[in-house]
């Protein structure tokens, strides 16, 4: 009788409060919006040489922990540098003044974040103060050079020695990609240049001194790990007993292969030949 | 308790917002309540009225009879409101229906009970609520006074025993009683039966028969039956039209209309296969349907 | 009111006259709105059985909706080596566009039908003309209460779905397949903003669409032939046109709002 009526009532009530807790949670935890900051914070700046592509609002993260977010983003005056002015929780006031911040990239496609290193320094950054200690964004290229090992070989382990080659073309094969014989980094690109005589590119490599019974005949290509992927060099052992050593030149060289001369190379039989002299005879062609 | 006793009490509650439930405030004097002046409508190219002319009387069982297709429902409509003819009038209770703002029209559907051929229960309800349906929407009484005029409504049909039933749950003239507990629940100065007979067996049939006349004696309610079941309207029925081709053929009362001797009535009350109702539905030539030239009859 | 009088001729014209008729009903749905409020309890009653009675088959799909999302984008992306985006990418669709189109045409197929057949029936029952008699208008009582729970049941419908879908992803991306649990949030709270997403996303996208599947739901019962066929027909033309309706306004408000 009236009974019905009043169940109806607050089962729909229910309902209609289910249906909003739902609307406040995808708005408030899903969106930009758990980004904005609540509560007391303070704010510190931070000076850095090239913020990459640093956003309003990005987070401030310790560890991986979210203190604090990006305030705002302005032209330091007067200098090459961007000044960044972080807002950081109150709860964490206890930041070294020596700390190094850096900017940093969630995943490989991810945004950029601000990353703070602990320091050892006693005395702790106060609102207002400034960081003095940072690392610029790193390019996505140098990110995938180190990431593939090459230049944290190269850095780390005991000096190298570098060698040269000559390229008719290097596709986008850029300085931090690594250098790989066999599959296995051995050292990375270091610099990437246009003679301007003979008009093709010098790729100087530097390799890992522990890698240093390679035959002086030995080919170098320019590869790319999957369809999409970046470039790297690629070291094909010859036969010579002859060794490479520090200043050496490649002689032997495959240009990177662009898409377009892949597709004509599939579809011509016995064009191959052709191109394979073409990157080896450096002509003015590109 | 007897039936006189709970109309009685049930007086005292009347509650109708309308004046035209109150007797003393009837405004024609005269003892007709629904009065039909020249009605013709037309539905689909086919004349259903011809210029109508019908008195029903105040405060007694008037039955409309005719061959099936004749429109004693659309006749039934027109009275309500839910029709409007092509030409002539309906006065109810001294208003035309026909140029009532919908606002009055509704209020002169207040005081009117109708009774649907399929008892037109609303399904999603229990056979109370149903009931009191229409006191929820056109009053705001407490609670308690709308239960013990339910039930009362209820007791009075025989069913305050299957309040708590839905309208699924009931036979067909259980459904026909809780729709007739509905169509008083206002106590209505009038109320229209569409078919208050059809597919009832024989107690069932005699109940309502009962309730027809116990609610027109009691309370006084013009009744207006459409039914075809002739003993059923010879007990009940102080006064039959008999409907054909859009007009009135006979009337009286059954008793008369029976006797009387005109074709109409003889194959209607005789019931004759054939006579002025035609048996064969208007058609062309059969012989020449049949692909016979000529003169084959 | 005899919504359904053909004038003959050929389907565009039929077509264009169901579509004439309708804005006309939305009109009237519209202007009994001050007349239905007094039957308010009426709309919370329609809210409990076109919106909670929808929760269940809403809250399912939207779990397996982001599941099975979050396992095809993983495999996709992991090519690429960015399954974290995977999170951000769930959001977006769902959000966008699967969030309400699903939770439309899912409300179609559960509660449009359900106001369809119940206002045909109650037509072919002879109810809505009962109510006529009892001096209880049947727009104001039956059609417009309806209407409006639709239209209010939608979005909260969608954002549920929404939450669902994102709850299904989190469980398959974080719980099974090993996606950090931070990245997972800090990526989608890093893509998905508010007014673009949220609101005219799921908002106004599923306030549309509510309003057109309880337009055609409401329309479709009342301009049935009262009989048992009618109804049956009805039904299925309820499913067709308010699908159809949904697909062809998503890609209007998309490029409207996008």
């Amino acid at each position: 009788m009236s009974q019905p009526r009043s169940s109806y009532a607050v089962g729909t009530g229910l309902f209609i409060v289910l249906g909003f807790a739902a609307l406040a949670y995808l708005a408030t935890q899903t969106t930009s919006i758990a980004n904005v900051h609540q509560g007391a914070s303070y704010t510190v700046e931070a000076h850095f040489a090239n913020i990459g592509q640093l956003k309003d609002r990005a987070p401030v993260k310790i560890a991986g922990v979210r203190v604090g977010q990006v305030e705002s983003i302005g032209l330091a005056s007067g200098q090459d540098a961007a000044d960044v002015k972080l807002s950081i929780d109150k709860r964490y006031d206890k930041i070294p003044l020596d700390s190094v911040a850096s900017i940093y990239t969630s995943g490989l496609l991810g945004d950029q974040y601000i990353g703070i290193e602990y320091g050892h320094s006693k005395k702790v950054v106060a609102d207002g103060g400034t960081l003095a200690l940072t690392k610029p964004a790193q390019q996505l290229e140098a990110m995938l050079g180190k990431f593939f090992g090459a230049g944290g070989v190269a850095d780390n382990l005991g000096g190298t020695y570098t060698v040269s080659a000559r390229f008719s073309n290097v596709g986008t094969l850029s300085v931090g990609a690594p250098v790989k014989m066999a599959g296995v980094p051995i050292g990375s690109v270091q610099a990437v240049q246009v003679d301007p005589v003979k008009l093709d590119a010098k790729v100087t490599m530097a390799i890992d001194k522990r890698y240093n019974q390679i035959p002086d005949d030995s080919a170098a290509a320019v590869f790319t790990s999957g369809l999409i992927g970046t470039q790297y060099v690629a070291i094909q052992p010859g036969g010579s007993p002859d060794v490479l050593k520090n200043g050496s030149q490649l002689i032997l060289t495959q240009s990177a292969m662009q898409l377009e001369d892949l597709i004509g190379k599939f579809l011509v039989n016995g064009s191959s030949s052709g191109s394979s002299k073409s990157s080896n005879t450096p002509s003015g062609k590109h | 308790m007897a039936f006189a006793d709970i109309f009685g009490y049930l007086q005292r509650f009347r509650m109708m917002p309308s004046s035209m439930t109150d007797p003393v405030h009837a405004t024609t004097d005269d003892s007709t309540l629904v009065r039909v002046r020249g009605l013709t409508t037309v539905l689909n190219g086919k004349t259903i009225f011809d210029a109508l002319d019908m008195d029903i009387p105040r405060g007694k069982v008037t039955a409309i009879m005719g061959p099936s297709g004749t429109g004693k429902t659309t006749l039934l409509k027109h009275i309500t409101g839910q029709m409007r003819g092509d030409a002539g009038e309906i006065l109810v209770n001294g208003e035309n229906v026909a140029t009532l703002s919908r606002e009055r029209l509704f209020a002169l559907r207040e005081g009117i009970g109708y009774l649907f051929q399929n008892s037109a229960l609303l399904t999603d309800y229990d056979v109370f609520e149903n009931v009191a349906f229409p006191l929820r929407q056109h009053t705001k009484l407490p609670e308690v006074l709308i239960r013990n005029l339910v039930l009362m409504k209820l007791q009075a049909v025989g069913l305050r025993g299957a309040a708590g039933l839905m309208p699924s749950e009931l036979s067909g003239g259980m459904a026909r009683r809780v729709a007739l507990a509905r169509a008083i629940v206002f106590d209505p100065m009038l109320i229209l039966y569409d078919e208050p007979f059809v597919g009832l067996d024989p107690v069932a049939l005699n109940q309502v028969l009962k309730l027809i006349r116990t609610l027109n004696r009691t309370l006084g309610i013009t009744s207006v039956l459409v039914a075809h079941e002739i003993e059923a309207i010879k007990q009940v029925a102080d006064h039959v039209f008999l409907i054909a081709n859009g007009k009135v053929v006979a009337q009286g009362d059954p008793k008369t209309i029976a006797a009387d001797g005109s074709p109409w009535t003889r194959q209607f009350f005789g019931g004759e296969a054939d006579g002025p109702v035609p048996f064969q539905y208007p058609a062309g030539d059969l012989g020449q349907a049949l692909g016979f030239s000529g003169a084959v009859k | 009111m005899n919504p359904r009088k053909r004038t003959g001729g050929n389907v565009v014209i039929q077509s264009l006259e169901q579509i004439g008729n309708g804005g006309l009903f939305l009109l009237t749905l519209l202007a009994a709105i001050p007349r239905s409020l007094r039957y308010f309890r009426e709309t919370i009653r329609q809210l409990w059985f076109v919106g909670a009675m929808s929760l269940t088959i809403i809250m399912v799909c939207g779990l397996f909706v982001g599941m099975v999302l979050m396992l095809q984008l993983y495999h996709v992306l992991s090519i690429f080596g960015s399954t974290s985006a995977s999170g951000m990418v769930v959001a977006l669709a769902v959000y966008r566009e699967l969030g309400p189109v699903v939770t439309a045409l899912l409300f179609a197929g559960r509660a449009g039908t359900a106001i369809t057949a119940e206002i045909g029936l109650m037509r072919a029952t002879d109810q809505i003309d009962a109510m006529e008699l009892m001096a209880v208008d049947p727009i104001a009582y039956v059609a417009t209460p309806r209407f409006l729970a639709g239209l209010i049941a939608m979005p909260l419908l969608t954002c549920v779905f929404c939450a669902m879908a994102i709850f299904g992803a989190h469980l398959v991306g974080v719980t099974w397949l090993g996606i950090d649990n931070g990245t997972f949030w800090s990526n989608m709270t890093a893509v998905v903003n508010l007014r673009t997403d949220i609101v005219n996303g799921v908002l106004l996208k599923s306030l549309a669409f509510g309003l057109v599947v309880s337009l055609i739901a409401v329309y479709q019962g009342f301009a049935t032939p009262p009989t048992s066929e009618g109804v049956a027909y009805a039904t299925t033309r309820t499913v067709v046109a308010s699908s159809i309706a949904i697909l062809a306004l998503d890609f209007v408000l998309t490029a409207f709002l996008m």
